[in-house]
């Protein structure tokens, strides 16, 4: 045990017997962009372009590849989409292949621009603090919340703060646009509207050809924003015949490739409840499970996130479900924080998960002050009868 | 590592199976699933080289777990790879290895279950069936209905699995059917030994996904191919799952929570020992991962046939910590450490 390399994916050192054509190549980790062995099993993960999402993945600091995140929200909000352009943006940085199901390529050209001049500071900046190995700094660093890029970036510093090729997570700038730089870079897939077959098998297969196409070290990542929502997907693809099997397939197929594809889907929780149970049978079929629920539109409300007023206002709760692999195992060690209420704030350069906290009421300072006073002048003091316990 | 170590000894009488026919029931929730439990089962099961058991199960001394119990492991959500670390890590066992020996028989019911062909443009491509099957036998459904989607010969037939991949088996379409035979060809390979098992021990992990998947088959169709397989075999344990989500019924019910609901109370009544593991009602604690209850079924009612009663086991509840190496600690409320 004591001999093995740890940075070497033990799960995937033995051969299993399963079909030759599917068995994935083995390739070193270090060798593909935008990849990376996780710091609990050596497995490669690769980030979801939000380095406090990446931080709270059990972790592994990074999506594990061969797995998937499911994200919920409620409302008609779609903060959920911000995380998706994130990861889709990271992935075409990176030179993954993208996948997108079921929107056009308006989406694409919409995907947010890596953050300019002062990403590279932040970067700079972090290159001079202490050089730590960043399997140290992603165990745990939940708590430094205030700084989720710097302590990303220093996981590059590591290879020296000039080489760019070796970041793992890029800061994007939500006002920006992602030049792409090949029209092939992401692939569309279409649903069909079709009302008699399941909508999802050619996607499927479109997926299964691209991968199998495709060199074998290649990274892809799927996206599919809104799935079951009506403006994309036709009503019978909620038929759990359909869905369940295309989420059953698409385990199958993360399987068939745990070291090249990871996968990222939304849902509108408001459609579709979870405590249905074809929710939960899709959350069950993926392997983490996110809700985001933003605050209703209200001022007052959505400012009691905030611990003091110069903070960023939280736009809504965030939930941890199920997390990959580790609640597969059973559930025990490098989650410490998984009980914690959190909360998402996005700006325009990130999308940051943190601990969620009450302040103390902030726009009562007057009746507090009034009530010192009125102590002081013992006009409406209580008696010391009542005092007295 | 002698197997006692690796299961905590507070469960240990509960992962011990009966000498006489019995059903287990293993149910999870979303946040706290059965899985490393399951690998506890498959720990006594097949890990007992020098146990205290070696004379029980076998006359013939030194080759105690050679004619034992063997295990046919079915999962419909997760894949071997999983199984194998997992064996690995938490119960020192080479599923590889025991595979070659015939002492373990996977049943894959992910990875080609509902995979589409590439290249063969779907023309005829997965129909629904609209009329909900009655209470048939399970040999009533015609397997017809997914063909389209599978290789030419849609069941691996025993031969080539046997030749191909030791102990490997794969379910191509959700038929109870073909997953009857499928089991029952994992068997013949396992009884194919040269000291064929005494018993052997049916692991079907997450059943339940079939109702979830296929409306078709119906809650009692799957409980019944279980209980004729249960037949042919000494032990099986079913793990399924029993989020609040999926046995409260919405408004309108669905039919996929009516279906589950129905095939999870009727597992439940028919088991001898129903173990269920859940979140800690009270939030998230870092040393515990999760709660663990233990109940005697109803289905315990044979040993009162054989004239036996010491494998009753009081309802009792058991908290639990998977810790990151894959060990388990079981422990009361309140005996946690620190």
């Amino acid at each position: 045990m004591a001999f093995r390399k740890r940075n070497i994916p033990l799960s995937r050192a033995g051969e299993a017997p399963q079909d030759p054509s599917s068995s994935p190549t083995p390739t070193t980790p270090q060798s593909i962009s935008g990849t990376r062995p996780s710091p609990i099993d050596g497995r490669l993960t690769t980030s979801t372009g939000t380095p406090s999402l990446d931080n709270i993945l059990a972790g592994h600091a990074g999506l594990a590849l061969g797995t998937s995140l499911f994200i919920g929200e409620s409302g008609t909000t779609d903060y959920a989409g911000i995380l998706l352009r994130f990861y889709a943006a990271e992935g075409v940085v990176q030179g993954h292949k993208v996948h997108v199901v079921g929107l056009g390529e308006w989406w694409g050209r919409d995907l947010p621009g890596l953050a300019g001049s002062k990403g590279e500071e932040k970067r700079r900046e972090a290159g001079e603090r202490m050089k730590i190995a960043w399997r140290y700094e992603g165990l745990g660093e939940f708590g430094s919340r205030g700084s989720p890029a710097p302590n990303r970036a220093t996981a590059q510093a590591k290879a020296g703060d000039a080489e760019e090729p070796a970041a793992f997570c890029h800061i994007f700038d939500l006002a920006k646009r992602l030049e792409l730089p090949v029209q092939s870079v992401i692939n569309y897939i279409t649903v069909p509207a079709t009302a008699k077959d399941s909508p999802f098998v050619s996607v499927l297969q479109n997926l299964q050809r691209q991968i199998a196409c495709s060199p074998p070290n290649s990274i892809h990542r799927l996206l599919i924003p809104g799935l079951l929502s009506p403006a994309t997907y036709p009503l019978t693809a909620a038929q759990p015949q359909y869905v369940l099997q295309f989420l059953h397939a698409l385990r199958a197929l993360l399987r068939q490739y745990p070291t090249r594809l990871a996968a990222m889907f939304t849902l509108p929780l408001t459609l579709y409840p979870r405590s249905t149970g074809l929710v939960r049978w899709m959350e069950i079929l993926s392997d983490g499970v996110l809700e985001l629920s933003p605050f209703p539109n209200d001022r007052r409300l959505s400012t009691s996130g905030a611990a003091t007023q110069e903070e960023e206002r939280p736009q809504g709760m965030f939930a941890v479900h199920k997390l990959p692999i580790y609640h597969e195992k059973g559930g025990g060690g490098g989650a410490e924080w998984l009980g914690e209420d959190l909360a998402f704030t996005v700006s325009r350069r990130k999308f940051m998960i943190a601990k969620f906290s009450l302040p103390p009421v902030e726009g009562d300072t007057e009746a507090q002050q009034g009530g010192a006073q009125e102590s002081h002048g013992g006009v409406n003091m209580p008696s010391k009868a009542e005092l007295d316990f | 590592m002698p197997p006692e170590s690796r299961i905590p000894p507070l469960l240990q009488p509960y992962t011990r199976l009966p000498k006489h026919p019995s059903l287990f029931l293993l149910t999870g929730t979303l946040g706290a699933t059965a899985n490393w439990l399951i690998i506890r089962f498959l720990c006594d099961v097949l890990a007992t080289k020098n146990g205290s058991r070696a004379a029980e199960n076998d006359k013939a001394g030194d080759e105690v777990g050679e004619g034992g119990t063997a295990v046919v492991l079915v999962s419909w959500i997760r894949e071997y790879e999983f199984w194998r670390n997992e064996a690995r890590k938490g119960a020192g066992l080479d599923l590889q290895r025991l595979g070659n020996e015939k002492r373990v028989a996977f049943v894959d019911g992910l990875s080609r279950m509902y995979m589409p062909e590439v290249g063969k443009q779907s023309i005829t491509q997965n129909t629904v069936l609209t009329t909900p099957q009655t209470q048939n036998m399970v040999t009533a459904r015609t397997p017809a209905r997914m063909t389209p989607w599978t290789p030419p010969a849609p069941l691996m037939s025993t031969s080539e699995a046997k030749s191909d991949n030791k102990g490997y088996f794969f379910l191509h379409t959700p038929d109870l059917k073909a997953f009857e035979e499928t089991v029952m060809s994992a068997t013949a390979y396992l009884e194919s030994s040269s000291r064929p098992p005494k018993s052997i021990l049916l692991i079907l992990d997450a059943p339940d996904t079939l109702l979830a998947t296929e409306p078709g088959i119906t809650p009692s169709a799957l409980a019944s191919t279980i209980l004729q397989l249960h037949a042919k075999m000494l032990h099986a344990i079913v793990h399924v799952s029993a989020d609040d989500a999926l046995l409260s019924l919405s408004m309108p019910p669905q039919p996929l929570e009516i279906s589950g609901h129905n095939f999870l109370v009727g597992m439940a009544h028919g088991s001898k020992r129903v173990i269920s593991c859940r979140v800690l009602d009270t939030g998230v604690a870092k040393d515990v991962s999760g709660v663990l209850r233990i109940t005697g079924g109803a289905g315990g009612g044979f040993s009162e046939l054989f004239g036996e009663d010491e494998e009753r086991v009081e309802a009792r509840e058991l908290l639990y910590l998977v810790k990151g190496d894959g060990s388990v600690k079981v422990f009361e409320r309140g005996a946690g450490e620190g």
